[in-house]
C-alpha cells in the first residue's frame, strides 16, 4: 500500500503507571512538510514524539512509516527506518569531539572484522556535514563541552542528518538559545527541509511555528485537538487550541491529568 | 590521538609528577636510581599495572569494582589447588584461572545491571561473597611449590625482558589500542560520558557494561597468575588490598570517578607514582606501615584533584 503520509501512527495511547499520558493520538506527517507539535505543559507531545523515536514503548496503537507498519523497540529500530530525534536535553557526550559525537553508535569502521574505528572518514565526513548546514563550528576535532548551546543543536543536527535520516524529530530546539543562535537554527532546519527531510518540531515557541512549520499539531491532556494549516491561522488561534482545546465552550475539553510530561 | 590541546595536558601531569618522585628520590638515597632497584620496582608492580589496566575499563565506563582483590584471591587459590593438589596441567590450571576471573567479572556486571544497586556497593557486596568461597576451597591453607611451567611466567625471558614485563607491556600497549583505535573503545568512552545518550545512540550499554566487568576480570586473572608465578605461593589473603592500589593508581593517572576519560599511559604512570613512594620511604628506612598512610593520603589527594578540576571546568562552562 502507497501511503500519502511518511508517518501515520494510529490511537497511540501510553501510561505512565496511573498516569494516562496519551490517549488515542492520531498523526500523519506528509513528506517534505515541518510540523509544529504544541500543547501545554504534561500535554504529551514528548512521550508522543519519544514513542516515534523509539525511546518509549506505545501501550496501544500502530505506527506506519511510508506505508508500512512499524515495530519500534528501541532507538536503532527507529534508525534502522530513518527517524532521527534530537532530544531536548540534547544527549550530547561531553568528553568527546565533534565527530566522535556525531558518529557514536553508528561508528565508521576499518580493519579486520570492522572492529577499528576509521577516524579519517569520520573526521572527514564530519567536516562535510559541517560545511554542508553551514554552521560556525570551526573543527571537529573539538570538544563539545565548551560550545554554545547552538553550536551543541548543530552537532545534534548533524548527528541526525549524518546517518541519511529521512525523519527528524526535534524537541524543543531554540528553547535556550538567544535570539541569533534561534535565527540561524531556524535556517538551519529550513534548509533540511528543503533537503527533503520532513520535520516534527515540538516548541514552546509559537512564532517559530509560524515561521517555519507548514502544520502545527495541537496536544492537549494527552488527545489530539486539532492540525491546523500554518498559512490559515494566526497566533491567537494555536494559544487558544492549545489553552482550550478542540472545544471552545470549554465544557468537554479533557483536563490535563498530570503536569510534569511535557 | 594525541593531539595538542592545553586542557589534554593535565592527562599527563602524572608522569611528570612521576618523573619529580624519581628526581627527589634520587637525591635523598644513592641506591634509589641504581639499575637493581629500578628493575625491582618495575618487576613488584608488573600485576599492579595489569590488574589497574583491567579495572580502568570499568572505570573508563563509569562503574566501579571494589571487588578484583578477592577475585585475585579465588583465581589464585582455585589455579594453584588445581596444580599443586589435583595435579592438572599447567595449561589446564591457566585457563581454568582465566575462565573463572571472566565468570566472576560477568557476574559483578550482571548484578550492577540487572539489580541496578551501586556498583560500589554491589561490588563490595561481592567481594565479602568472593572472600568467604575463597577461605572455603583452599580451607585458609598455604599451597607452593608450582611445576616449573607455571613458573616461567615470572623466570622465562623473551626479547631480553622478563616474561612478565613483557606480558604487562603487550597489555598495556593493546588497552590502548583498544581505547583509542576501535569502535568498542569509543563506546566505552561514551558509556562513560553519558550513559542515557548512549542507549539514545543505539547502544546496548547494559551488554556493553556486563562486557566491561566481564573484561575486567579476565585482565585481573592475568594479573593474579604473574602473582602467584612470582611468589611462587598461594594463600586466600594474597590479592586483597590489590584493589586500592589499582584504584588509587587510576585516580592518580586521571580516570575520573565519573568516567568517560582516561588513558593508559597515564594510569600506569600512577602504579610507579605509589611504587615509587613506597621505595623511597623504605630505602629512606621509614619501613612498611607509615606507606599505608601515605598511599590514603594520596588517595583523597587525587580525588579532591579530581573534582577540584571538575568544579573549575564547570564554573568554566557556566561562564561561557
Amino acid at each position: 500500500m502507497k501511503s500519502d503520509y511518511v508517518v501515520e501512527m494510529r490511537g497511540i495511547g501510553k501510561r505512565f503507571g496511573g498516569i494516562h499520558a496519551l490517549k488515542g493520538v492520531d498523526l500523519e506527517l506528509r513528506p517534505g512538510e515541518i510540523m509544529g507539535i504544541v500543547g501545554d505543559n504534561g500535554a504529551g507531545k514528548s512521550t508522543l514524539m519519544k514513542i516515534l523515536s523509539g525511546a518509549y514503548l506505545a501501550d496501544e496503537g500502530e505506527i506506519y512509516v511510508e506505508g508500512r507498519k512499524v515495530h519500534l523497540h528501541n532507538p536503532q529500530d527507529a534508525y534502522n527506518l530513518g527517524i532521527g530525534m534530537i532530544y531536548q536535553d540534547l544527549a550530547l557526550f561531553n568528553n568527546l569531539d565533534v565527530a566522535r559525537n556525531i558518529f557514536v553508535g553508528r561508528e565508521y569502521s576499518r580493519g579486520p572484522l570492522g572492529l577499528m574505528l576509521d577516524k579519517k572518514s569520520m573526521y572527514k565526513k564530519a567536516e562535510e556535514l559541517i560545511q554542508e548546514l553551514r554552521v560556525d563550528i570551526k573543527s571537529p576535532r573539538l570538544n563539545v563541552a565548551r560550545m554554545s548551546g547552538g553550536q551543541r543543536q548543530m552537532v545534534a543536527c548533524a548527528r541526525a542528518i549524518a546517518f541519511q535520516s529521512k525523519i527528524l524529530i526535534m524537541d524543543e530546539p531554540t528553547a535556550a538559545l538567544g535570539v541569533t543562535e534561534a535565527g540561524k537554527l531556524l535556517s538551519l532546519i529550513r534548509n533540511l527541509k528543503e533537503r527533503g527531510l520532513s520535520i516534527l518540531l515540538i516548541t514552546q515557541r509559537i512564532p517559530d511555528i509560524l515561521a517555519i512549520a507548514d502544520r502545527v499539531f495541537v496536544l492537549k491532556g494527552g488527545q489530539r485537538q486539532a492540525v491546523l494549516d500554518v498559512s490559515q491561522v494566526t497566533l491567537d488561534d494555536v494559544v487558544t487550541m492549545i489553552v482550550r482545546g478542540k472545544d471552545p465552550n470549554g465544557i468537554n475539553a479533557p483536563s490535563v491529568e498530570f503536569q510534569s510530561f511535557g | 590521538m594525541l593531539r595538542f590541546d592545553p586542557s589534554g595536558l593535565r592527562k599527563y601531569t602524572v608522569i611528570f609528577v612521576l618523573l619529580a618522585l624519581v628526581g627527589l628520590f634520587s637525591l635523598t638515597s644513592p641506591y634509589f636510581l641504581t639499575t637493581r632497584n629500578i628493575t625491582n620496582i618495575i618487576s613488584q608492580n608488573t600485576y599492579f599495572v595489569i590488574v589497574a589496566v583491567g579495572l580502568s575499563f570499568v572505570m573508563i565506563g563509569g562503574g566501579i569494582d571494589l571487588s578484583v582483590g578477592y577475585q585475585m584471591s579465588l583465581v589464585s587459590v582455585v589455579t594453584a589447588m588445581l596444580m599443586v593438589i589435583y595435579e592438572q596441567p599447567v595449561w589446564l590450571a591457566i585457563i581454568a584461572g582465566l575462565v573463572l576471573g571472566t565468570l566472576l567479572g560477568l557476574i559483578n556486571g550482571i548484578i550492577v545491571t540487572r539489580i541496578r544497586i551501586f556498583p560500589l556497593i554491589a561490588t563490595l557486596a561481592t567481594s565479602v561473597i568472593f572472600q568467604g568461597i575463597s577461605y572455603m576451597i583452599s580451607q585458609a591453607k598455604t599451597y607452593r611449590n608450582y611445576p616449573e611451567a607455571f613458573l616461567f611466567i615470572t623466570k622465562s625471558k623473551v626479547l631480553g625482558l622478563p616474561f612478565d614485563v613483557f606480558l604487562t607491556l603487550l597489555i598495556v600497549v593493546l588497552a590502548s589500542f583498544v581505547y583509542y583505535q576501535t569502535i568498542f573503545g569509543l563506546r566505552v568512552m561514551a558509556l562513560g560520558g553519558n550513559e542515557e545518550a548512549s542507549r539514545l545512540a543505539g547502544i546496548n550499554t547494559r551488554r556493553l557494561r556486563v562486557a566491561l566487568y566481564a573484561i575486567c576480570g579476565f585482565v585481573v586473572a592475568i594479573g593474579t597468575m604473574v602473582m602467584i608465578s612470582k611468589s611462587n605461593t598461594t594463600h586466600s589473603s594474597f590479592g586483597p588490598g590489590t584493589e586500592f592500589i589499582a584504584l588509587t593508581a587510576a585516580i592518580v593517572g586521571g580516570i575520573s570517578f565519573m568516567g568517560g576519560e582516561g588513558n593508559v599511559p597515564a594510569l600506569v604512570a600512577g602504579v610507579f607514582v605509589l611504587a615509587v613512594v613506597g621505595n623511597g620511604m623504605q630505602l629512606a628506612g621509614w619501613g612498611i606501615y607509615p606507606q599505608y598512610i601515605v598511599r590514603g593520603a594520596i588517595l583523597l589527594g587525587a580525588v579532591a584533584f579530581d573534582e577540584y578540576q571538575k568544579n573549575a571546568r564547570r564554573s568554566r562552562l557556566a561562564k561561557s
